[in-house]
């Protein structure tokens, strides 16, 4: 491939992440027969992943998370019959991973609300040494009310508050990792010098949220800096996923939306001095495949009959929908429209698009109340595509060339099945189109995403040039 | 069954010697390679130890002081604790998990779910050693000016107990049945809400992961101070303690075991483990020899230093072949240890040298050179006399201390039925020996049955 000017360039290819909620994506997966319903608390189940994405060649593992249980005070909502509430600490799940895989990325969630940037950066960096430079961070900043009840709020900090701590947070964090200069540890056993005191830095940090001294106590990590993921569709999400994140999770249900996302985001990363190829769009995907169009249907209606129509009533419920409990299930729903008293009613931060999308479908299609929650719960708040291996990788093929991905989170509905039909039948043709890479360009996970390496500021001097340059 | 010891095999760094790290054979940059401690893990599996003990402080020590010469020490740049025994539980299967957590520094929730994540990882094999954080340095990294009092600390640390201890009460054994059939995943009705307001944490919980297959990881502390003496009895399962003579420390043993019954609690429901270093050979001229080679391994500018981190007055400048001078009324400048290291220095009239070589040599606790008969010995005496259940193993130097204490000293002691030949059990609670934990809603329930 050749730019307009005629100057070479190097094959644009996918980035692809494997991106495991619990047994899989789907509120029932857990009810499947043949998924083992311990899963996410068995290390085993978390290995397989890993070892399915790495064979597939994929970028990075990804695992969700938040601090809680989630609704606990409204009954309505019937997470009481989910699979992906109780969980692991995803941090520690990678650490386990990365003693036991060898070249695929992994990427666990942690809030900048509840942890600290000290004990964090020190989790992070030590992860990303026994893993040899494969960890990144999908970066959150939590604001469901459950999490806050369990460290000490009585209340999420609001919006703005949170952003301001994440990023100071990030800031610091990047500091601490630059406290000792490459070649600070000499360890010369002749002289009995272990260190250079004059190659590690004091950090001095007096912030808002955060007095820190430092140094770290940890050798500074493999990549430099961990490749930072981030999600969020609200302005202050978007500002910070311009100023620091490295791959943007978004989840928008179609190609229109979905550019005008990759153009907004990407757009104002010039004013944070980035340009717009240092971040990788990768929405998420998830996909119903079969060898036919109708194989691909029966495992989605397969998994669809084992939803009851409580856990669906309660999912529109947290998407604004009034309780429509009571209702006949198998006539069409009354006309609904979106009021002021649905929105400020809510009980969970979703954008209000999707309630809108749902609304103007369950008016246009007639659909019954079974209908309507079986399309609001199946997934396609974000992409999805139910069909063959070359349907699926014709419509990645046209987000990944018109402007509205740089890859994909593949989100399987149920594992570990879901994600070995990706493996096995989507990666093959994508590799085919020349779309996907057929071994990994690098050792760490900042390689493989063709993020260029950060040199050490505080070492290099950078830091100093940078305060005084304003 | 005759009752045997426990064992810990503590691999922090690269070893307890300070100098440990410029041995011609010593992994100099271990403690920043997973494959280093990949190989120590191994080895204790090897010995079948009840479990590897990782120490910690969240910061880098001194770097105000020049004088204590720690750009000669190896214990500044590690691994975090709790993410590298995560990782050691993919690759080991018996032997118990102890990170060192401060609850100075940390959130009893993250705690929580971190220790319960080590215990599902490893299948109940997590166990987790508390410090409440003396170092002026880590209060620095965590907004603070200064160290709490001692009185705040073991406040905080109480709370923090009581909150974890709480959490991981949150459901009861049977409170997820995951049945396909009725798709309930939960039942809510055997899951119980914290409620937690206390003076340091508001915690409503419950913890967000099924009971952890120990349903309460063994607690380890350590601390010498009465504070710390009653948490332990309270708390803990285990005592990590540091007395350096068989008489100070059964009566520490004696001390901390009489405190247990006024929490409900029985002797044997506490395990004290002292530390010891050992320095072993064939012979007891290989022993010294080793010990030799590392004491020679001590820069003088090292010893001053290690001396003035320790709280000793700077000797820099003095004669290092002269006797310790006698200091006048500023005793009480220092603290007990000093006082008691200093005080024999000027009864045995030990040169400068000879007191850092002591302090170096990690004898401050229990120490000792010699052949695998004479640590056995040492071991077995503190064992069946009321000073000891168990010790803490501190190599010198790792691997090589730690595999020689393997070879040489394990053997001995699985001869004289001391310890082990295999595991029998799986969690560390049944390799130390531990009474089943229960939550507090089973206990409850336990003693209404008994009365009804």
């Amino acid at each position: 491939m050749t730019h307009g000017d005629g100057s070479a360039n190097v094959t644009r290819r996918m980035r692809l992440g494997l991106s495991v909620a619990s047994v899989g994506y789907h509120y029932t997966a857990w009810r499947l027969p043949e998924v083992s319903s311990v899963g996410a608390m068995d290390l085993q189940h978390h290995i397989r992943a890993a070892q399915i994405a790495e064979r597939g060649k994929m970028d990075f593992l990804f695992l969700a998370d938040w601090a809680s249980l989630l609704n606990l005070d409204d009954p309505r909502i019937a997470r009481d019959h989910e699979h992906a509430q109780l969980k692991m600490d995803p941090t520690l799940v990678v650490s386990a991973l990365a003693a036991v895989t060898e070249r695929v990325g992994l990427v666990p969630t942690a809030s900048t609300t509840y942890h600290h940037p000290y004990n964090f950066a020190r989790r992070m960096a030590t992860i990303d040494h026994i893993s040899g430079g494969r960890l990144g961070w999908n970066m959150v900043t939590g604001f469901n009310p459950e999490e806050a009840y369990n460290f000490s709020y009585d209340a999420p900090l609001s919006s703005d508050k949170r952003h301001a701590r994440a990023t100071e947070f990030v800031e610091v964090m990047h500091r601490l990792f630059d406290s000792w200069e490459d070649d600070a540890l000499l360890r010369d056993k002749q002289s009995g010098i272990y260190f250079d005191r004059n190659k590690v830095h004091m950090l001095d940090h007096d912030g808002v949220y955060f007095r820190i001294r430092g140094p770290l106590d940890v050798e500074r990590p493999p990549q430099g800096r961990i490749p930072i993921v981030t999600a969020g569709v609200s302005d202050n999400a978007m500002e910070l996923a311009a100023r620091f994140a490295d791959i943007s999770y978004g989840g928008q249900p179609n190609i229109e939306a979905a550019r005008t996302y990759y153009r907004t985001v990407k757009g104002k990363m010039g004013k944070y001095g980035r340009s717009a190829d240092q971040m990788l769009m990768m929405p998420g995907l998830q996909c119903y495949l079969g060898r036919s169009q109708g194989e691909a249907e029966d495992k989605f209606a397969r998994i669809q009959k084992l939803l009851e129509p409580k856990v669906g009533i309660g999912h529109l419920i947290l998407n604004h929908f009034p309780d429509l409990s009571g209702l006949p299930l198998d006539e069409p729903v009354p006309d609904l429209s979106m009021t002021n008293d649905m929105m400020e009613g809510r009980i969970s931060g979703r954008e209000p698009e999707l309630t809108l999308a749902l609304i103007r479908r369950a008016k246009e299609e007639r659909l019954t109340l079974r209908q309507l929650f079986d399309v609001a719960m199946c997934g396609f708040w974000s992409l999805g595509v139910i069909g063959t291996p070359n349907q699926i990788a014709d419509t990645m093929e046209e987000w990944f060339t018109t402007g509205a991905a740089d890859g994909f989170n593949i989100q399987p509905p149920y594992m570990p099945a879901g994600a070995e039909d990706f493996v096995n039948l989507v990666i093959p043709e994508l590799q085919r189109r020349g779309l996907f890479r057929t071994e990994y360009e690098g050792a760490t996970l900042r390689e493989n995403l063709g993020l260029s390496p950060v040199p050490n500021r505080i070492g290099s001097g950078l830091e100093q040039t940078l305060a005084l340059a304003g | 069954m005759r009752r045997q010891m426990s064992l810990g095999l503590s691999i922090a760094n690269i070893g307890y010697h300070r100098a440990g790290w410029r041995h011609a054979q010593a992994r100099a940059d271990g403690a920043m390679r997973f494959d280093h401690y990949r190989h120590c893990a191994a080895l204790a599996e090897r010995g079948r130890f009840d479990l590897i003990f990782l120490a910690d402080t969240a910061s880098v020590r001194s770097m105000d002081h020049p004088e204590t010469a720690r750009e000669r020490d190896h214990e500044q740049v590690k691994h975090e604790p709790l993410a590298l025994l995560a990782a050691l539980s993919a690759i080991t299967t018996r032997v118990g998990l102890v990170p060192t957590v401060s609850t100075s520094y940390t959130d009893p929730y993250n705690i929580a779910r971190a220790v319960g994540t080590l215990d599902h990882l490893s299948h109940g094999r997590a166990g987790w050693n508390v410090v409440t954080g003396f170092s002026v340095e880590e209060a620095q990294n965590y907004g603070l000016d200064a160290v709490p009092s001692s009185a705040e600390r073991y406040q905080r640390a109480t709370e923090f107990f009581e909150v974890t201890n709480g959490l991981f009460d949150s459901w009861d054994d049977d409170a997820i049945p995951r049945d396909k059939e009725s798709g309930i995943f939960f039942d809510r009705s055997k899951m119980h809400m914290l409620n937690h307001r206390g003076e340091y944490f508001k915690v409503r919980g419950p913890l967000d992961m099924p009971p952890l297959p120990q349903r309460h990881p063994p607690i380890f502390t350590a601390g010498t101070s009465g504070a710390s003496e009653e948490l332990a009895a309270r708390f803990a399962d285990v005592v990590y303690a540091g007395q350096p003579t068989l008489e100070g420390a059964r009566s520490y043993y004696a001390s901390v075991k009489a405190r247990l019954a006024r929490y409900g609690r029985s002797a044997d429901d506490l395990r004290i483990m002292p530390g010891i270093m050992t320095y072993v050979g064939r012979t007891r001229q290989e022993a010294q020899d080793k010990f030799d080679a590392l004491q020679a391994l001590l820069a003088p500018e090292h010893g001053l230093g290690l001396l003035v981190g320790h709280g000793f007055p700077d000797y820099s400048g003095h004669d290092l072949d002269a006797p310790v001078p006698q200091l006048s009324a500023q005793e009480n400048l220092f603290g007990a240890f000093t006082v008691k290291a200093l005080q024999k220095a000027w009864h045995e009239k030990l040169t400068i040298r000879q007191l850092y070589e002591l302090v170096c040599g990690g004898f401050w606790s229990l120490g000792t050179i010699g052949t695998p008969t004479d640590v056995a010995d040492l071991m077995e005496e503190w064992f069946t006399t009321g000073a000891a259940d168990g010790f803490n193993i501190q190599p010198p130097c790792v691997p090589m201390s730690a595999e020689d204490f393997v070879e040489m000293v394990i053997p001995e002691l699985q001869r004289r039925g001391l310890f082990r030949r295999e595991y029998e059990g799986r969690t560390l609670r049944e390799h130390l020996g531990l009474p089943k934990a229960r939550s507090r809603y089973e206990e409850m329930a336990r003693q209404v049955e008994r009365v009804a």
